[in-house]
């Protein structure tokens, strides 16, 4: 993710029309820009660079020397770190294991919350019905309440939940999948509102006329005008609950199942700290974000509305 | 194609607003009825209510022979034409045009068919696979069109689809709608706040004011007949000059004359009888300035003496803005007339050019 930053677009031409070459004279050169940009991108880059290159240098050298001595003596670089944590399988407890469970996890609670989302916003955005922007309000008012305050109720909840329907979430992947879903959709509401707030009510109607029922202007016309908002609460989304550590430790406590937060927390000892695991462990985790980013990256698409209206 | 009835049409927003009062009208099957009036006037509530996207208060709209009122808009059978073209940016042309007859479940080849038929009378066949952000105004207007006809639906609305061309355009995609008109044969519904797009497109104009239908007829009986004052104003381009009159029947002759005596008429006896029958002392006087000329005619007539404030050469013609009294008077004119800022001139008209208003009710007195 530390790419994003480096790559922020410089917005063209801000200045008045008076004073502009007063001002052009006090800009520094592209040369100048261009060299910070440079630096402060390194600097982003630097804590992920050195994860990687310790995770592909054997176990002992962490103790003795640099991970920056591999510029000199490349043949340090080795894959056995990758090897060893991968040749248990999936065994419960390994990280193969912990990568399926935290994809189980986190693909689903991304799904939900994103086509729940869409719908909610959908319907306050476009429905009919009265109460609509009271409902929003008490949604947007929702976003204020953190994670951690909803921990011992919904786990109070779950048990109860247990009794009335005879299934207790608690210790389960879905227990952990609602808990995220329910915090995740106040935001998702919030931002997909916003957004079909901007795509013009007479596109609606003109579908309303063609012949389009509320399912099919959905899906065929909102959904794809909206695919950029969908892109970014999707990226959202999917690094928060890919990150969490705190609700999987408190919901899945007895599981033998663990995401991969808890599988890297796990090798944090009290004395000591598998250092090869951690290093190897975070890349493992930081790339399938990294490939989320980059397959919804091209939904980014800005100006998808030119065109619909004058 | 179809006949389209509203019956006193109401639409009263929850705010207690009345939009539209007990609308009545009557257009045939075929005919190009055009509404206008000022902004605020309900001419859009009307034609969206007819579309089914506003709700009804009371009264009903029939289509085709069958009321409306409770079916939702892609069961009318109309296609609307939006002020904004409301294209899917995220569709080709093709698409965009065949989005309906894909909701119908039409048969691939005829929708084919349709939509390459359609492009071909709008001149959209080279953009069929393009986006309607690749396009400029007046192609996105031609598609928003050609939607409309690959439907062939009972009965076209269209939403002021030119006021976002520029002039050129506008004139020219003019001339399109009338042709398009005459080829589909369709009933079309025409919404504007251009008099002129009113004027020469319909077959009928309903002018429309504060929600209230102030007159419906064709081009021609609005122009040399309105049936009050706000019609008057309305239609004509520039707009006729008003004057309040007093009434003198002296001697068995009814004269009328302004405050200040400077705006004087002698009427016809058709005319004359009916000031003598609303046997009110004021009157308003309209003239249009096309019908104004230099030097009151002899045989009575309006007669305006008037002082030259502003001339605008426009070419064919000249525009006179002269003061009298109170009054500015518009007065098309020759653009060969000789006149200058400050010349004193007399301007009349014949009588038979002269209107007259009730200066309270504004309904037309005597029209020739």
């Amino acid at each position: 993710m530390t790419s994003v930053a480096a790559t922020g677009e410089v917005p063209g031409g801000g200045a008045a029309g008076l004073g502009r070459a007063a001002l052009r004279r006090l800009r520094p050169s592209r040369w100048v820009i261009n060299l910070v940009l440079v630096v402060v991108g390194a600097f982003w880059l630097l804590p992920t660079v050195s994860l990687l290159i310790i995770s592909l240098r054997p176990e002992g050298l962490f103790t003795t020397s640099g991970w920056w001595q591999v510029f000199t003596i490349p043949s340090q670089l080795t894959l056995h770190n990758y090897k060893v944590l991968f040749s248990n399988g999936l065994a419960p407890g390994q990280v193969l294991d912990s990568l399926v469970t935290s994809l189980l996890i986190t693909v689903p609670a991304t799904i939900l919350v994103t086509t729940v989302a869409s719908l909610a916003a959908y319907s306050l955005v476009f429905g009919r019905w009265r109460g609509r922007t009271t409902i929003f309000l008490v949604v947007v008012g929702l976003m204020v309440v953190p994670v951690q305050v909803g921990l011992i109720p919904v786990t109070r909840l779950y048990r109860d939940m247990g009794s009335w329907i005879g299934w207790n979430p608690f210790g389960t992947i879905p227990g952990v999948i609602i808990f995220h879903v329910a915090f995740g959709l106040p935001f998702g509401i919030f931002l997909m509102r916003n957004f079909f707030m901007g795509i013009p009510l007479d596109l609606l109607e003109a579908g309303r006329i063609e012949g389009a029922n509320e399912w099919t202007l959905f899906l065929r016309v909102v959904l794809p005008l909206g695919l950029p908002a969908i892109a970014s609460l999707a990226i959202f989304q999917f690094i928060w609950v890919w990150n969490d550590l705190l609700v999987a430790l408190v919901f899945l406590g007895g599981n033998s199942h663990q995401p991969l937060t808890i599988f890297m927390f796990d090798q944090i000892r009290t004395f000591s700290a598998s250092y090869w695991e951690i290093s190897t462990g975070g890349i493992v985790s930081i790339v399938v974000p990294l490939i989320v980013f980059f397959a919804f990256q091209r939904y980014f698409v800005r100006g998808v509305l030119a065109g619909a209206v004058k | 194609m179809a006949r389209v009835v509203l019956k006193d049409l109401t639409k009263r927003y929850p705010g207690g607003t009345l939009a539209i009062d007990k609308l009545n009208l009557d257009i045939a099957d075929g005919e190009f009825v055009c509404f206008v009036g000022p902004s605020g006037c309900g001419k859009t509530t009307a034609l969206r209510m007819i579309a089914g996207l506003e709700e009804i208060t009371s009264g009903r709209v029939e289509i085709g022979g069958r009321v409306v009122n409770d079916l939702s808009p892609r069961d009318r059978d109309i296609a609307l034409v939006f002020q904004s073209y409301a294209l899917y940016p995220h569709m080709t042309v093709y698409d965009n045009m065949s989005f309906g007859l894909r909701l119908r479940k039409f048969p691939k080849a005829d929708i084919d068919k349709s939509v390459r038929e359609a492009a071909r009378i709008l001149d959209l066949e080279p953009y069929l696979d393009r986006k309607p952000g690749q396009l400029s105004g007046g192609q996105r207007q031609r598609v928003a069109l050609g939607r409309a006809i690959v439907r062939e639906p009972a009965a076209f609305l269209m939403d002021e689809p030119l006021s976002n061309l520029d002039a050129k355009l506008r004139v020219q995609t003019r001339a399109e709608i009338a042709r398009l008109h005459q080829r589909l044969e369709a009933t079309m519904i025409y919404v504007t706040h251009d008099q002129v797009e009113a004027m020469t497109m319909a077959d009928r104009i309903a002018v429309m004011n504060l929600g209230v239908l102030e007159q419906a007829g064709t081009p021609q009986e609005l122009y040399e007949s309105p049936a009050n004052r706000f019609v008057a104003g309305f239609i004509g381009s520039p707009s006729m000059n008003f004057v309040d009159m007093t009434v003198a029947d002296v001697d068995g002759t009814v004269g009328l004359s302004s405050a200040d005596g400077a705006i004087s008429a002698a009427l016809t006896d058709i005319q004359a009888a009916a000031v003598r029958r609303l046997g009110s002392r004021s009157v308003v006087l309209g003239v249009r300035p096309e019908h104004l000329d230099i030097g009151a005619p002899a045989d009575g007539g309006l007669r305006i003496q008037a002082v030259v404030d502003v001339t605008e050469f426009l070419g064919n013609d000249r525009l006179i803005h002269a003061s009298s009294g109170d009054y500015d008077i518009v007065a098309m004119m020759d653009a060969n007339e000789p006149l200058k800022v400050g010349d004193k001139i007399v301007l009349g008209a014949d009588p038979r050019h002269v209107y007259l208003f009730d200066a309270e009710s504004g309904a037309s007195v005597a029209a020739a």
